[in-house]
């Protein structure tokens, strides 16, 4: 039967060993798209397929770009979104991983607390920037507490999950052992709860980042999310784009530099992970 | 500084460590819950080997987790050197069956050994060390010290979990399946190794297992349940001498009719 399969589809075989199939398996078929595209761009301004002020080239993007990159308005204005994100974000993580682990092992504090905590959850968080510009004016303070408040659901919700999920054989072995409780809580409980805590702030990490630009376009007259907004009033397209690619790109490096903390971290977990998967 | 031995009480001879009496438990609530032991009253020696063994389900480890203060028993009680159990107490150690989740995966090969004494001793980490790479040695793993337990086979994962049980220096060890879950020449190797622990260390060892060519393998005596809710069916004298091995010992005509009894009988419990 399999021989038969060979004989009466020898084109199957053969693709293997093309050119063309070694292209579609290799990595590079993905960059090469965004390459594809990119040119695309470039081609439907200069050739004059498209004619729009909100459209510029993709080359005057890329102009905006550098010059942008290399100026010092531009610096302080990424450095003053990534330090409201990064405050936000450690804020509502530490809280996040507190309050997790709280409702992890007290039971009654989950009982109590959590249906408040579930109607705050799922209120966009957008929606409530109006109102919190009453109580904390439109500057840092508002915007580190929304990020704060958008960073904390992800990690709180897995740090209980992580809590929950500890293997009751690894409490049992600390038993045995006679472990005191505490100790057993510190070197069992928390490094099996790690894992999930990782896996909830590099949701928050994104978030963050999305967050801090939204209130900024919400709010006040600071940071990269106001700038986008002021240059989509003043019809400057190119540096709008350019700000918009300098973001994706901060979004990316943040994410893997993250990764990269985490595998350093919490080895362990991966390896077992991909062993399971 | 040893502490005085407890006066004895009456009917309890100096090698009777741990005393199983008239232990019953209930699974959920008296009137409908689930029986799993009905009666056990069991003494093991200072010393010896003994197994119990029995038709799955029979309640064997669930006995073995009373013994060990686990889990409370609903009538009865456990004495170890005369005193009461309630807790896991000092001097005794369960090695549990499922090697893969009961050794830390985020921890060393040896930060698991150590993780058996190192919270009641204020030891300098040189020699908690040196503790943890003597137990290495015994079961031949020293040189996996700095490795993590899945980065080894699972017979190796086990012989981890032995060294970190030893590693406690208990008088008396506990074994719930420990040798199930690897596949059967492992299981060989295994059986030898603890039977060299056993006779170097003079540790104690009561051991909960389905298989009965193990149990006649490695025991002194061998306790027989029955079926749901357990009583002791019988106590057996194993008589196969000691050294003992795997290939021969298996032939002899002692090991045989223990052999041929236990297993008709927990094939078949009544």
């Amino acid at each position: 039967m399999q021989c038969l399969l060979v004989s009466r589809f020898p084109h199957v075989i053969s693709l293997k060993s093309s050119r063309r199939s070694r292209l579609y398996d290799s990595g590079w078929t993905g960059i090469l798209l965004v390459v594809v595209l990119l040119a695309a761009w470039e081609l439907s301004v200069s050739t004059g397929t498209v004619r729009s002020d909100s459209w510029p080239a993709l080359s005057s993007v890329l102009t905006a770009l550098v010059h942008g990159a290399t100026s010092e308005s531009w610096a302080s204005m990424f450095g003053s979104t990534l330090y409201r994100m990064t405050c936000g974000f450690l804020l509502g993580t530490v809280l996040g991983i507190v309050v997790g682990v709280l409702f992890g092992v007290a039971s009654y504090v989950n009982r109590v607390l959590m249906p408040t905590l579930e109607i705050f959850r799922t209120t966009p968080i957008p929606a409530i920037v109006p109102p919190l510009i009453f109580l904390l004016g439109v500057d840092d303070e508002l915007k580190i507490t929304i990020v704060a408040l958008a960073a904390f659901f992800p990690v709180a919700l897995n740090t209980l999950a992580g809590v929950r999920q500890v293997d009751p054989i690894h409490l049992q072995v600390a038993q045995t052992f006679r472990v005191p409780r505490l100790k057993a809580i510190l070197r069992i409980q928390l490094p099996s709860t790690l894992p999930y805590v990782f896996a909830g702030a590099r949701i928050s990490l994104g978030i963050s980042l999305i967050v801090a630009v939204v209130t900024e376009m919400l709010a006040g007259s600071e940071g990269v999310g106001y700038f986008i907004v002021s240059m989509e009033y003043a019809m400057r397209a190119d540096d709008m784009y350019a700000a918009i690619i300098i973001l994706s790109v901060l979004g990316y490096v943040l994410n893997r530099l993250f990764v990269l903390l985490e595998a350093k971290c919490i080895r362990w977990a991966r390896v077992l992970h991909l062993r399971l998967t | 500084m040893k502490a005085p031995a407890a006066p004895l009480s009456p009917g309890r001879r100096e090698s009777d460590l741990l005393v199983i009496k008239g232990v019953s438990k209930t699974y959920g609530s008296a009137a409908q819950g689930v029986m799993a032991i009905r009666t056990v009253d069991l003494t093991v020696r200072a010393g010896e080997f003994m197994s119990i063994v029995g038709p799955s389900g029979c309640g064997k480890s669930t006995l073995l987790q009373i013994a060990a203060g686990l889990l409370p028993a609903t009538v009865g009680e456990v004495q170890l050197g005369g005193t009461k159990v309630t807790s896991p107490p000092e001097g005794m150690v369960c090695l549990f069956q499922q090697y893969s989740r009961s050794l830390f995966p985020w921890l060393t090969v040896e930060d698991n050994v150590r993780f058996a004494f190192d919270h009641h001793a204020s030891l300098d980490r040189g020699k908690t060390g040196e503790r943890c790479r003597r137990y290495l040695e015994m079961v031949g793993l020293a040189d996996f010290r700095r490795n993590y337990p899945w980065e080894l086979s699972g017979g190796m994962q086990q012989r981890v979990a032995i060294a970190r049980a030893l590693a406690a220096e208990p008088r008396i060890l506990l074994l719930d399946e420990p040798f199930s879950s690897v596949d059967a020449l492992t299981r060989l190797e295994l059986h030898g190794l603890i039977v060299d622990i056993w006779s170097r260390t003079g540790v104690t060892i009561l051991l909960v297992t389905h298989d009965v060519d193990e149990a006649v393998f490695l025991s002194d005596r061998i306790a027989l349940l029955t079926k749901r809710p357990s009583v002791l069916a019988k106590l057996f004298e194993n008589k196969l001498p000691r050294p003992r091995d795997p290939v021969s010992s298996g032939e002899d005509p002692d090991f045989l009719s223990l052999r041929h009894e236990l297993l008709s009988r927990v094939l078949d419990p009544r």
